[in-house]
């Protein structure tokens, strides 16, 4: 329960937050805007760690997803290792090979697979958001 | 013939005493001849005496600084839903009072506005823009002198407090040439000299009077309180004052950040925006390289 309340308090403060990101985009996010993004759409895809760059200005992760048509590559952008790193995250904290369910805001480009980071959930139910008040984990 | 010389000798040394005297007033009207007393046990200790602005500051939210810069006195309005997006969304900063002339040349700007700025190619912004960063600040405090550390972009803002006056002729950079002083417990800064690749607000140029005056104090021992106004009287029809709080972090320490490392982000020339996701050869470096 306790875990279902704080899911819902960062949820919302995670809406609060991305809406602060879209009215400023450019500025409030440092560094770029979401002209490449659909920021109305979130999708949820399942897969396995292909790899996860700690760097900067942006952290980038790649899955390996299973499909009828053999193993698709999907790439995530997430926020800066120092930005993620005040807020739980460390450059341990996605490995090689982990099962991984990732949602995300979709590139325009429809031929581009993946898209910005929400988060990431770990199969023992561990979630990783991209987005997060400083203090929040 | 001998005559004819002496003339244009006489020209000569009127053109070399010229530029002589030119050479040495003008840097004498900026900080190249200013130099600083060493610093004394009686400087270090004046330190004391003053807010304590030292360590390791960020705007609340994590960081979303824009979206809560209000005029003083002013609330920050309730975020509302609206049709365009699922969530919810912050009012904006109150609007530049723009001169006639400066409206017209902003319309213009939105009008062939790229898909994204030059900051997605790592180019950091520069003054005010950079103080809205939603990444922290770390300040320093030395005798004459207060430091602001950016973390976004590595950058660094150097303020005089030794009493110099402010240059008469800078060289336009991002953050501007800046002095301070105290008023009571208030750091007042005076900036001026800025590039013209910077803006006021994202898309809005500067005129070269731009001038920033910004006033920094503790509101209780870990919150900041940041008033900015931007003068120019070209680009504003009065000057522009808005407020930012920053929150201390006495945990934190500011890491770095090197936007070049790993930038798959670029805005073209035309001002489109690009994204590669080409994932590294899986032997390769792991983490360190594009």
């Amino acid at each position: 329960m306790r875990q279902m309340k704080t899911n819902l308090k960062q949820s919302v403060l995670f809406a609060v937050l991305l809406g602060a990101v879209l009215v400023t985009a450019g500025t409030a996010t440092a560094h770029h805007g979401f002209a490449d993004y659909d920021m109305t759409r979130q999708l949820t895809v399942k897969g396995k760690v292909r790899t996860f760059q700690w760097t900067n200005p942006h952290t980038w992760l790649w899955i390996d997803v299973s499909t009828d048509k053999g193993t698709v590559i999907y790439a995530f952008e997430g926020m800066s290792p120092n930005y993620l790193g005040r807020r739980g995250w460390s450059r341990h904290s996605l490995q090689p090979g982990d099962p991984i369910t990732v949602t995300y805001f979709p590139f325009k480009d429809a031929a581009k697979k993946g898209g910005t980071l929400a988060k990431a959930v770990k199969p023992n139910g561990e979630v990783l958001n991209n987005f997060v008040p400083a203090g929040a984990k | 013939m001998a005559k004819q010389l002496w003339k244009q000798f006489g020209r000569f040394a009127i053109v070399a005493l010229a530029s002589a005297l030119f050479v040495s007033v003008t840097p004498a009207q900026d900080w190249q001849d200013y130099k600083r007393p060493a610093p004394t046990a009686a400087d270090w200790a004046a330190l004391a005496q003053l807010p304590d602005f030292t360590g390791v500051w960020e705007s609340p939210l994590g960081g979303e600084g824009e979206s809560l810069v209000v005029k003083p006195g002013e609330k920050v309005k309730a975020p509302t839903i609206t049709r365009s997006s699922k969530f919810p969304v912050f009012h904006g900063p109150p609007p530049l009072p723009l001169t006639p002339a400066w409206a017209a040349k902003v319309a213009d700007l939105k009008a062939h506005a790229g898909e994204d700025t030059s900051a997605a190619n790592c180019l950091p912004p520069g003054m005010p823009e950079i103080m809205g960063q939603p990444y922290p600040y770390e300040f320093l405090m030395t005798p004459g002198q207060v430091t602001i550390v950016g973390e976004a972009y590595m950058i660094v803002r150097h303020i005089y407090t030794d009493g110099r006056p402010l240059p008469k002729d800078p060289d336009p950079t991002f953050f501007g040439s800046s002095v301070g002083h105290w008023e009571g417990k208030t750091l007042v800064v005076d900036s001026v000299g800025f590039s013209p690749a910077t803006t006021i607000d994202m898309i809005t140029p500067h005129s070269d009077k731009m001038r920033i005056v910004e006033r920094f104090k503790l509101l209780d021992p870990d919150t900041m309180q940041i008033t900015t106004t931007v003068i120019d009287p070209i680009a504003l029809t009065h000057p522009y004052t808005t407020t930012r709080i920053l929150k201390r972090h006495r945990d934190w320490t500011i890491d770095e950040y090197i936007c070049e490392q790993n930038n798959r982000n670029s805005t073209t020339s035309t001002g489109k925006a690009e994204v590669n996701t080409t994932p590294p050869p899986l032997n390769g470096p792991a983490s360190d390289v594009k």
